[in-house]
């Protein structure tokens, strides 16, 4: 094993500016859509200006109110949720968030969703002409919505057509946030490619249960949620390497489980430009500022200069003479 | 005060009996859950790795200057964990958050109504009334399944608040709920049209009964609410609260977790 000195480079001259398709990010940790709200909440704790961007709460056309309780309960590295997409809705979030939001001065992604195509094209099109919006993330993989919702994130057919259909309304770029839950990951983001997606945000939470057992019952009142956590990193960094391995031009969002500076540099070298942080963001409001500082002193410590620099590229593995003496 | 996200380490960590403990801790310097009004609370959460992720809210028991003190009771696997800290250990802390009781007022009674682990809001609001020369304004009603049950009684002695008892086994207080014993005293405020105010915190099925009564009597009757959290600042939506009005839900962590017992949607 080679020694490596404890900083191969000083981290202060670490890039991490970086781009995700026509953006420009100033670092690649974003706020992950569900964990964030609009933003406010973390203002009190710590500096939003050293994110990446923020990715809002899910919007849909009209506010809803969200699930029955209990929404959420812990599970081994994770948790499950099932709060329901609860929103303000457009004219709300429009009125009263984003102004706060774009006064931030990093990179803005509003999450939406909708029920119906005529609900989702109606959200893209109010969402996505709108100044200091810099992208539409396109929810279709959210498990916490009856009504069929689920085919929009699993179909590669349907999902080609509802993302075709909210390109076609929106001067922001979409950006597609697929689902775990769906049979062919890789089907599906090239149908969103396909379709115009400018890119995609791999992954979604993991439809999950959590059982108590002196109650007899789910832990969740809709029996079914949401995990996240680190409990689900392993299966996200998979997703985002086989996505990223077959569509190597198509800009990756990863997420799921990252909890520090190490997980969004795993992220990174798995294929992703830039990534979220969700969970973590409960337990820690600082967690985007400390692991933004973590992966800037990681880069600096394994000599990488740019977060361009960290993205993809994995050494073959095992080396070839290996293999051939097994 | 606004809330902030600080280390602490542990001081002492006190079993009182009953299975309950009580966990103090001390930051580096003065901080803001110095400042917390009775019923707010903090988010702890120890040294434990990716396993546990979430933070566990707790009512705040006693402030002051860097030190901070909790209630707690093992009961999952988190609180089993801060059972067994020790002088000197590790937790994170954010606070103080939520909105608390209204401040002890000359004019009005409060009668505060605790059981199990809801006791450490009722505690600091007559320790917060005592400093303020209204202890004798303060009544506590005090219910458990036995005397393991009802901790700190000696805090209240030393305020001068009285402090009625019950217990279901009989073997410390009035035999029963601690409606029992609150009930007579509610039928005895509303014949001498006295001023008073319930401010409650406890189990839910306790609160469920002590609002109905309270509300039985026309008697302002204010709960401090316990729902399971994520963050505890508004962001995860976990805590939703199924209140009467325009919106069905309202949040235990920023709206409450004191609730006006109208408000609650309970059967």
């Amino acid at each position: 094993m080679t020694h490596r000195s404890p900083s191969a480079r000083d981290p202060a001259s670490v890039e991490l500016a970086c781009e995700f398709g026509p953006l420009r990010l100033q670092s690649p940790i974003l706020a992950a859509s569900g964990c964030f709200a609009y933003g406010q909440q973390f203002a009190a704790f710590t500096d939003l200006r050293a994110l990446g961007g923020i990715s809002t709460k899910g919007i849909s056309p009209l506010p809803r109110h969200g699930n029955p309780l209990p929404r959420i309960c812990e599970t081994a590295g994770g948790m499950l949720n099932s709060i329901g997409l609860e929103n303000v809705g457009v004219e709300a979030f429009l009125r009263d968030k984003l102004p706060f939001l774009r006064e931030l001065g990093v990179s803005v992604w509003v999450n939406f969703f909708g029920t119906d195509f005529p609900t989702y094209i109606d959200c893209a099109r109010s969402l996505g002409n709108v100044p200091g919006i810099d992208v539409l993330e396109l929810n279709i993989s959210c498990p916490n919505i009856k009504h069929g919702g689920i085919e929009f994130g699993t179909v590669p057919e349907v999902a080609h057509r509802l993302t075709r259909a909210c390109v076609e309304v929106s001067a922001a770029p979409i950006v597609v946030k697929l689902t775990p839950n769906a049979a062919d990951n890789v089907a599906m983001a090239d149908a969103v490619r396909q379709a115009g997606a400018m890119g995609v945000s791999l992954i979604n939470t993991i439809t999950g249960m959590a059982i108590d057992v002196r109650r007899r019952r789910p832990r969740i009142a809709t029996a079914y949620g949401g995990l996240s956590g680190p409990a689900i990193k392993p299966i996200a960094l998979r997703m985002v390497h086989q996505v990223a391995t077959r569509f190597p031009d198509l800009p990756i969002c990863g997420m799921g489980g990252i909890l520090s500076g190490e997980d969004a540099l795993e992220f990174l070298m798995a294929g992703a430009r830039c990534v979220q942080v969700g969970t973590a963001n409960f337990a820690e409001p600082g967690a985007c500022p400390r692991i933004t500082r973590e992966l800037r002193a990681l880069m600096a410590e394994l000599d990488i200069a740019r977060t361009a620099d960290a993205v993809g590229g994995l050494h073959p593995w095992p080396p070839e003479a290996e293999m051939h003496d097994r | 005060m606004s809330a902030a996200q600080f280390e602490a380490r542990v001081t002492a960590n006190t079993r009182l009996g009953g299975g309950y403990f009580t966990l103090e801790l001390e930051a580096d310097a003065p901080t803001p859950v110095a400042g917390a009004r009775p019923g707010q609370f903090v988010m702890l959460r120890g040294a434990w790795g990716r396993e546990l992720l979430n933070p566990r809210a707790f009512s705040v028991l006693h402030a002051e200057g860097s030190r901070l003190a909790i209630l707690a009771k093992p009961y999952g696997v988190g609180t089993r964990r801060m059972w067994a800290l020790r002088p000197g250990d590790p937790m994170t802390v954010t606070g103080p958050l939520g909105r608390g009781f209204p401040d002890p007022d000359p004019d009005v009674r409060d009668l505060l109504v605790a059981g199990g682990v809801g006791l450490p809001p009722l505690h600091l609001q007559a320790r917060v009334a005592a400093a303020a020369g209204l202890a004798d304004r303060q009544e506590l009603y005090y219910g458990g399944r036995d005397h393991h049950d009802l901790v700190l009684l000696h805090d209240f002695a030393a305020w001068g608040v009285a402090a009625h008892l019950a217990t279901e086994d009989g073997s410390l207080g009035v035999r029963g709920r601690v409606t029992a014993a609150l009930a007579p005293r509610l039928a005895q405020a509303r014949a001498n049209h006295e001023r008073v105010r319930i401010l409650s915190c406890g189990p839910t099925p306790m609160l469920a009964a002590v609002r109905t009564l309270g509300l039985a009597h026309g008697i302002e009757t204010l709960l401090c609410l316990e729902e399971n959290m994520a963050c505890g600042f508004g962001v995860c939506l976990g805590c939703a609260v199924p209140v009467h009005g325009e919106k069905p839900y309202r949040y235990c962590c920023t709206d409450g977790p004191v609730f006006d017992a109208r408000e609650v949607r309970w059967p």
